[in-house]
């Protein structure tokens, strides 16, 4: 049996991306032009994501290897949406949910790690200098780490 | 005298990092059209406009709007290099604008690194730069070798045009900025099918991205280009490198070269395929150095 959350409509009000999702009014719109709903073999839809979002299916979408992961953030639902719901941004609202709890992918979090402790996407290596320097670039500087682990949290460290 | 024009650029982790040949082609290039880069300290990952996104986005438009505080404080535009640095920062920067409360949240955790965001600075991708404020005939006046007869499948990628309300850079279902440029350096700019589909990358499920690259692959095979030309190291990530991979799963081959725009112009502007880096590329594109040569 589906689980049904009463709150999960309040939770996505106040998740940044999330506060539109109730003015959809199931057009379609978004569908159409979806390249995950043209490719999944689970029936990825994002006008489906959104009516679930409205009836509550909190743990249906938030669990781990939720459905809204095959989203490729294209943007193309964003661009066609009559109501300015912005699918996308729900979904990323609700991957953001997914984090807290920790039912995100593993790859997601392994990434985000990086970024938080060497400030880059990209790991440097010795291979890279010498790359830039045969170019006629600069070596890189170091980045400033300490800031952005300031800034992961509202508190004071 | 025309005024030489000053822009901060922000070259990202992908680029500096993973593909400094894309570095050096803008730098080699720009100095070129008029085109002044100011580089400053202290530059993070923009942060990933999908991964870092997607965990907690309140510290994501943190540590972007730091970012933009840097150039804030030079009191000069960003000019990005990537299509995802160009969407984490333009977003930030509209939503900042249009969300006082969201700025107020924001600049209470900047203020912990004594950082306030303003909002003064404009992020553009180079490409619209190029258009609007430098110029394309100043592209084409830096053209002493043009890239006659070269045929280039247009790639754009989603994040330099979508959402099209922030980017406010092109229409994004016909978009004319790549060949506008491409013209410029006497390239012929070729529509194929899928041009503007997705690669998938972001999407967390294998199957699906592959066989999206595996069909715009197809789309442009069947066009007869000498390579595809792209603005974005991610969606080069997913052709270049991806392409290798891409020909094992489905047992085609394929042989595109992916280039960089700032790399043919280059070429274009005289400059070796050394300087500009595409010997550090996996899918070696001699026939086409063979034609521009």
């Amino acid at each position: 049996m589906v689980e049904i959350s009463f709150d999960f409509k309040e939770k996505l009000d106040t998740t940044i991306g999330g506060e539109m999702h109730s003015y959809c009014f199931q057009c379609g719109a978004c569908v159409g032009d979806c390249p995950s709903a043209r490719y999944s073999k689970r029936g990825f839809n994002p006008r489906r994501i959104v009516l679930q979002t409205i009836v509550g299916m909190e743990e249906v979408l938030l669990e781990e290897g939720s459905i809204i992961w095959e989203c490729t953030n294209c943007y193309n639902c964003y661009e066609r949406c009559p109501q300015d719901v912005r699918p996308v941004e729900v979904i990323t609202a609700m991957k953001n949910m997914a984090a807290k709890r920790e039912t995100n992918p593993e790859d997601v979090r392994s990434m985000v790690k990086t970024v938080e402790t060497k400030g880059m996407t990209t790991v440097l290596t010795a291979l890279v200098d010498k790359r830039r320097v045969d170019l006629g670039l600069k070596t890189l500087k170091e980045i400033p780490v300490s800031d952005i682990q300031e800034l992961l949290t509202e508190k004071e460290r | 005298m025309s005024e030489e024009k000053k822009y901060v650029p922000f070259f990202g982790c992908m680029i500096s990092v993973k593909y400094p040949q894309f570095e050096a082609a803008v730098r080699k290039t720009m100095s070129k059209v008029g085109m002044t880069l100011v580089d400053l300290d202290g530059f993070t990952c923009c942060p990933d406009p999908i991964y870092f996104k997607s965990s907690d986005k309140l510290t994501w438009l943190t540590i972007a709007a730091r970012n933009l505080c840097i150039a804030e404080e030079a009191g000069l535009d960003i000019t990005t290099m990537c299509s995802g640095c160009t969407a984490t920062l333009s977003e930030t920067r509209y939503h900042l604008a249009h969300d006082e409360a969201l700025k107020k949240r924001v600049n209470q955790r900047l203020k912990k690194i004594g950082k306030e965001y303003k909002g003064t600075v404009s992020v553009r991708h180079i490409v619209t730069v190029l258009r609007d404020d430098i110029g394309i005939d100043k592209v084409v006046a830096s053209v002493v070798k043009p890239l006659n007869g070269l045929r280039v499948a247009v790639h754009y990628g989603c994040h330099l045009l979508k959402p099209s309300k922030i980017m406010q850079v092109d229409d994004p279902d016909r978009p004319t900025i790549l060949e506008r440029l491409l013209e410029a350096i006497g390239a012929e700019p070729v529509q194929h099918d899928a041009n503007l589909l997705c690669c998938g990358k972001a999407c967390m499920e294998p199957d699906m991205p592959a066989q999206m690259t595996f069909d715009i692959l197809t789309s442009i095979k069947r066009t007869d280009v000498d390579c595809m030309g792209l603005i974005c190291p991610t969606c080069f990530d997913a052709y270049d490198l991806g392409q290798i991979k891409i020909s094992r799963q489905f047992k085609t081959k394929f042989d595109i070269p992916i280039i960089y725009y700032f790399q043919l112009l280059g070429l274009a502007q005289g400059l070796s395929p050394e300087d500009v880096g595409l010997n550090m590329h996996k899918i070696m594109p001699e026939p086409l150095l063979a034609k521009v040569a």
